[in-house]
Formats: C-alpha cells, sequence, structure tokens
C-alpha cells in the first residue's frame, strides 16, 4: 500500500500536470494548422489575381471565421454524392498569393453565431469575419471603416452585383451616415419558382420574367382544384409561413411602399400600417386561398421541387432550388420568375447573404483587407459556387459568364434578382420589430384580425418597443 | 482533520472551478447584466424588470408555459399512475412494458419533435386516426389551442415513462403485508388499490408534481421544434425560456433576457415552495 503523503501528492501533481496540458493545447482546434497533400487548384478553375508589389511584403498569421456549412477537409454529401471541397483549397491559394502567410479558419454553425461573433470580437480572436449581422458590430465601432482601402487600392466595387455593396453598408458609432464596414462573399436573394408541367396541364401561360401578385393569383386560382389531366388535387400556390412577413412587404414595395426610413434605432421610422401594407396583407390572405390547408402549418408542400409536385407557384425560393431540381431531376420541369420591385426605386425583397469584414482590434488589418479583396476573385467565388452552393450565390458580375453558371437556365433569373434587393437592408429586422410584423401578419392570415387593425398593432408596438431603445 | 486532510480538497478544485467558471459567474453576470441594456451595457435600473412585467408578450409567454404545464400535468400523473399499476399487476412482461413506455424518455425531443411533426401534418397519422371516430382534419400546428395541445401531446409522449419508472417505485414499497391482511379481512383487488395503493402513493406523485412543474416552467425545445423562435402561430407555443431565447439570441436584448431570467427563477422558486407546502413535502 502506498504511503498516503506519497500516493496524495502524486495525484496532485499528476491532476495538475493534466490540467495544464489539456488548457496548453493547440490553440484553435477549429483552425487549420495541417496543410493536406492536394493540389490547391482544381481543372477548369479560374485563378486568383496575382498579389499586387506593394502587398508582397505582408506576412504572418491571418485568422478569418466563417459561419455554416464549411468544412475544412473534402467531404461527400451523403444525399447526392456530390464531393466538396474542405476551405483549405482558399487557404491554399491566398498562401501561394502571399508567401509568408497562414491562413487559420474558424469555422462554426449558425446557431446563437451572433453572440459567438461578438464574444470573438471583443476578445480579438479572428483578423476577418463572415457578419450577417454586421449592422450590430458596425454600430458598437467593434469593425474597421474600409473606405480608405477602398480608396488606396482603387478598389472597383462595380464587380458586384448592384446593391451588393450598398446592401451590408452600416453605421459606427460616430458615423454621420452609412459607410462601408463589409464586402459581400456570400450572395443570397428569392425568386418566385413555379412548374411549368402543372402549369402546361392546366393550360395557363407560364409565368411572365416579373409577374405582378395579380398575374399570380390570376394563375393561382385557375390552377387550384382537380387537375385536368391528371385528376389530383392540385394548389395554386405556397409561401413558407415563417416570413409571410416578408412577402406582404415585397408586394407592399411593388405596390409603392417602403419598410420605414432611418437606420440606427433613434432615427428609425416604420411604416408598417400604411394602405399599402394593408392592401398587401390583404393580397396574402387571398393567396392563402390558393395554398395547401397547411400552409401556416409550414405544412403541406413538401412535395414542391419533386416529380410528384402538386403546387404550381411558390412565392419565395431560395437559391438552393436549382441544387434541389437537379438532384430530384426535375431542372426541365420548374422555372423561375423575379420578385416585385418598387416602381420608383427599381428594387425590393429583402436583402441577404454574408459580406466579410474586419474586427477593429485586428493586428493584421492590411492582410485582412487583401482576404476581402481575394473574397471578391473569380477563383474564390467560383470555389464557393462549386462547393457551397447550397449556401451560396455569387455577388461578382463576371459570375454571368462561367459556363457552370449557364448550364442551368433558372441561374439567370437568380443572378438578376441579386441586383434588385432592397438596400441597405431592412433595418428593422434586426430586433423587435421583425418579430411584432410577423406575429401581426400571422394573425390576419388565421383570421384573427383584421388587415388594417393587425398592422395598427404592429406599428404601435414596434414603434414603442424602438422608442425604448432610443 | 489530519495534517494531509487539505490535499484531498485540490482532487475537488477542478469541480469547484467548473462550477465557479461554468454556472456561478455567469448567473452574477447575466444578475449584473440584467440592470443594463444595450451593447454598451447602459445600467439602467430596474428599467428592464419592469419592462419584462409590464409586456405583452411576457404574459403571453406566462399563460402558454402555465397551460401546457397544467395540462402536461393533469395527463402524465394520473395516467403514469395507473400504467405503472396495470404493469405493476402483471405476472409476466413487466420489465418489457417499463423499458417500452420508458423508450420515448431516452429519446431526443428533438428527434421526437421531428416525427411529431409527420403525426401532426394534416395527411398525418393523427388525422388518419380520429377520421375513424368522425372527427374532421385539422391543421394541428396552424391553430393557437391545437398548436398548445399538439406540445402537451409531445411532452406527454415525452415524460409519461418518468411518471411510470417513479410510481413503480413507490408500488414495489408498499409492503404486500397490507394487502394480504386486506386480502384475509375479503378486501377486493378494487378496494385494496384505493384503500391501500393511492394512499401510499402520496411521494410519489408529490415528487412528480414538484419536477414536473419545475420542468414545465422551463420548456422551450418541445414548443421552439414545432413553433419556432416567435412559438408560432400567433405566439401561441412562445414560452418563458422562448422570450429569454428571442430576447437575448434573436435580438442581442441581453438585458431584457437576463432579467426575465431572474424573474422566471423567481417564480420556480415561489412554484416550487408551494407545491412542497400544498403537499406537505418533508425535505
Amino acid at each position: 500500500m502506498m504511503k498516503p503523503k506519497k500516493s496524495a501528492w502524486g495525484l496532485t501533481s499528476l491532476l495538475l500536470i493534466s490540467t495544464l496540458l489539456s488548457a496548453c493545447g493547440v490553440g484553435n482546434p477549429s483552425s487549420s494548422a495541417t496543410t493536406p497533400n492536394q493540389p490547391a487548384k482544381e481543372s477548369g478553375k479560374a485563378v486568383a489575381s496575382a498579389a499586387p508589389v506593394e502587398t508582397t511584403g505582408l506576412s504572418g498569421k491571418l485568422n478569418v471565421q466563417l459561419i455554416g456549412g464549411f468544412v475544412e477537409q473534402d467531404k461527400t454529401d451523403p444525399k447526392t454524392g456530390a464531393k466538396t471541397k474542405g476551405v483549405y483549397v482558399l487557404k491554399e491559394e491566398f498562401e501561394k498569393m502571399y508567401p509568408g502567410t497562414e491562413v487559420n479558419f474558424v469555422l462554426m454553425g449558425w446557431d446563437s453565431y451572433n453572440e459567438k461573433t461578438q464574444t470573438m470580437l471583443q476578445s480579438n480572436a479572428a483578423d476577418v469575419y463572415q457578419l450577417p449581422g454586421i449592422a450590430t458590430f458596425a454600430e458598437q465601432g467593434l469593425l474597421e471603416p474600409l473606405q480608405s482601402y477602398i480608396d488606396q487600392d482603387g478598389f472597383d466595387l462595380n464587380q458586384y452585383f448592384y446593391g451588393q455593396v450598398d446592401g451590408w453598408k452600416a453605421m459606427g458609432p460616430e458615423d454621420a451616415d452609412l459607410q462601408i464596414y463589409g464586402l459581400p462573399f456570400i450572395g443570397d436573394t428569392r425568386v418566385i419558382t413555379y412548374d411549368k408541367q402543372l402549369f402546361d396541364e392546366w393550360g395557363v401561360s407560364y409565368l411572365s420574367k416579373e409577374p405582378t401578385i395579380e398575374e399570380i393569383l390570376e394563375k393561382a386560382e385557375q390552377m387550384t382544384g382537380t387537375n385536368p389531366k391528371t385528376g389530383e388535387q392540385n394548389y395554386g400556390l405556397t409561401f413558407n409561413k415563417s416570413d409571410a412577413a416578408d412577402t406582404v412587404m415585397n408586394i407592399n414595395e411593388s405596390k409603392g411602399g417602403k419598410w420605414g426610413t432611418g437606420f440606427l434605432w433613434k432615427d428609425m421610422e416604420l411604416e408598417f400600417n400604411t394602405p399599402t401594407m394593408a392592401e398587401s396583407l390583404d393580397l396574402l390572405k387571398k393567396a392563402k386561398e390558393y395554398a395547401p390547408e397547411g400552409v401556416m402549418a409550414g405544412q403541406g408542400a413538401e412535395k414542391f421541387l419533386t416529380a410528384d409536385n402538386d403546387v404550381a407557384i411558390n412565392l419565395r425560393s431560395a437559391p438552393g432550388f436549382v441544387t434541389d431540381i437537379r438532384t430530384n431531376g426535375t431542372q426541365d420541369r420548374f422555372d423561375a420568375a423575379l420578385l416585385f420591385i418598387n416602381p420608383e426605386k427599381k428594387m425590393g425583397g429583402m436583402f441577404a447573404g454574408s459580406p466579410f469584414a474586419i474586427g477593429k482590434s485586428s493586428t493584421q488589418k492590411d492582410l485582412a483587407w487583401e482576404w476581402l479583396k481575394f473574397s471578391s476573385s473569380d477563383f474564390y467565388q467560383q470555389f464557393m459556387w462549386d462547393n457551397y452552393r447550397i449556401e451560396s450565390t455569387p455577388v461578382v458580375k463576371s459570375s454571368t459568364e462561367w459556363a457552370s453558371v449557364k448550364e442551368i437556365p433558372q441561374m439567370s433569373v437568380v443572378l438578376e434578382a441579386m441586383g434588385r434587393l432592397w438596400a441597405p437592408r431592412y433595418p428593422y429586422r434586426s430586433g423587435q420589430p421583425r418579430y411584432i410584423l410577423s406575429e401581426n401578419v400571422e394573425k390576419v392570415l388565421l383570421d384573427s384580425a383584421s388587415s388594417q387593425e393587425a398592422l395598427d398593432q404592429a406599428q404601435k408596438e414596434a414603434t414603442e418597443w424602438i422608442g425604448s431603445q432610443k | 482533520m489530519t495534517s494531509q486532510g487539505w490535499v484531498w480538497f485540490i482532487f475537488l478544485l477542478p469541480t469547484l472551478l467548473g462550477i465557479g467558471l461554468f454556472t456561478l459567474y455567469p448567473m452574477l453576470e447575466s444578475f449584473r447584466l440584467s440592470f443594463t441594456r444595450g451593447a454598451e451595457e447602459r445600467y439602467v435600473g430596474l428599467e428592464n424588470y419592469r419592462y419584462v412585467l409590464t409586456s405583452g408578450s411576457f404574459r403571453q409567454a406566462i399563460f402558454n408555459t402555465f397551460y401546457i404545464a397544467f395540462f402536461q400535468l393533469l395527463i402524465v400523473i394520473p395516467s403514469g399512475f395507473i400504467i405503472a399499476c396495470l404493469i405493476q399487476s402483471l405476472r409476466r412482461g413487466k420489465n418489457f412494458f417499463k423499458i417500452l413506455f420508458y423508450i420515448p424518455n431516452i429519446t431526443s425531443m428533438v428527434a421526437a419533435a421531428t416525427v411529431f411533426l409527420v403525426v401532426l401534418h394534416p395527411q398525418g397519422l393523427l388525422n388518419y386516426a380520429l377520421s375513424f371516430f368522425g372527427i374532421p382534419e385539422t391543421i394541428w400546428l396552424a391553430n393557437p389551442t391545437s398548436a398548445r395541445w399538439s406540445v402537451i401531446l409531445l411532452a406527454s409522449w415525452h415524460t409519461l415513462g418518468f411518471g411510470i419508472i417513479i410510481n413503480l417505485a413507490n408500488l414495489q414499497a408498499i409492503s404486500p403485508d397490507y394487502y394480504e391482511a386486506a386480502s384475509i379481512d375479503g378486501a377486493s383487488r378494487f378496494k385494496q388499490w384505493l384503500y391501500i395503493t393511492v394512499p401510499n402513493m402520496l411521494g410519489s406523485i408529490t415528487i412528480l408534481v414538484i419536477l414536473g412543474w419545475i420542468d414545465g416552467l422551463q420548456r422551450f425545445t418541445e414548443a421552439f421544434m414545432l413553433g419556432g423562435h416567435t412559438g408560432s402561430p400567433v405566439r401561441s407555443l412562445y414560452t418563458l425560456v422562448g422570450f429569454i431565447y428571442e430576447r437575448g439570441f434573436g435580438g442581442l436584448e441581453y438585458g431584457v433576457a437576463s432579467a426575465a431570467s431572474y424573474l422566471l427563477l423567481v417564480l420556480i422558486l415561489i412554484f416550487t415552495f408551494i407545491n412542497i407546502k400544498f403537499f406537505r413535502m418533508k425535505i
């Protein structure tokens, strides 16, 4: 038997050593310290332009945070069998362009991404951040303004689709107006999708490229009922109940309305209860008559985009539908049309996607800026398109010429839609007004209130909440 | 304490550090945050507490939380007791039924809720079964009342096994002598159950009520899975923890979310105290 004193000290030492060792492990488990023995460049891919002479002196480590389905190593989609390259491809390309640099990725999921990003920004855990909630962080003074970098390099913002840079503009604590704090690298939009086969079976002409809500309702009404050819029950349209408020706002834009004015809470004026909003909500309520019974429960349109589909039109589809129809083998059956736009401002629909921004406390700001520029290159954008298509639509105009884009006919509509989104993005969606509007829109769609009544309530509640933020 | 006695406290250090860093510190930090507002953490005194207590959506969350918890317990506790009695009375296959009823309790709520989404589909299993009784098709998740009952159904299914196991443990603790004596005195099986079993079950029922209320007041996953973070439809599945989640993680209103968390803590303490007093539980 061991003597108590010796055994106690022995165990204590072991405990302390193991604690120290576990605490002093490799700094960032999710960062990519290792480089796979795989060529960075894929055949047929564009190559990023060489680094400018004045930046070749840059060196050191660059930490890049990415959110979503990004992976470090290659993976295979269990559903489609499609191969996805890991982000090491980007790392290798960047390090080749800037010898002496080392890129480390911090990859994380979408769960609580705002909180995680806030913590990272405050603790200087990365240099470059993917920031879909950019306005919140710019307002706190946590981000580096980019205008001086753009001016210094003469960086061409026209390479992005129209509105993509404006969409991410935000205001810092000292700013009097909107400034550039981030550059887009992941695009997102919504389009109207429809089933051409059902249109044919009902003898209804396809949607025009820019349909009005009235055209959609008229055609949806014609296609609701028993299909004259198959004898099955068909529905004229469907929509996503969780973003029904965004659909109402978009219809409102087509009627000449807008969400409101201002950007920061203290300056914000909402226009939730205008006559055009009430009219738009009534129109969506009318649309519900042509939707599956379960539409307000998010049910009934599960077969959309498949060969067994029974719904003619979807009012809002994410760009990922092009992947779905390819997987389902229905790419010839479904087509897309553009969302509604404000006739005066020539834009409409919720702006979305993700920009890259530089942390204010980063010690590698110049190198981080090079990464932002790199993210606009054809190499980067095409890598995203080839590997992460389901969650990323290109943001650069040159993508319209890529063979892989051209071979998908629906992409021309998707890319056109990218340049028509409402910019800057709806700022009211960063707080309670978003939820208040959704709740009241839902009340109308569930016949619990009239449109004007519900929107008046939404306006009152949201205005009170904004007042409490000042 | 011996001279080496203190050494052993070092072995508690990892646990104490864990509790300190991951439980005590966040609690204190959350308490501090509950008096602040905005990203700059501006001190606002009791304003967040006033705001939460006067907020319509918080009141809605309280109503939903209590409604779901009350009816869930009303289903789970009596049915758990009855099923436990039936299992106890079996001569064979006791373990099979114990396992069968307990399986839902060890199933991930997220996975269970996903299956329930299919069951509650307009063309789903539940409507199909109800159609045999002439009950018309219901869009369960599109109506506030039926949506709440969908959560009650899911939560009851998930926790019934726990209720059965606790009741079974209590049933097994009742001395067989009581039943033997009653049998000799000519008491029927029903009377034995009514006058021996039921009065001796107070302990398990008390613990189920207390734990059930604590669990019910913290309800989130079921409601979130079926109604999203706004508790759709029309906030009918918006619970107290849903309020905290939406304000904290949806809108970065950490001050308001922290104040709501502390109000929830107080609510749980008060309710648990009342339950203990009501059932005269000795702790």
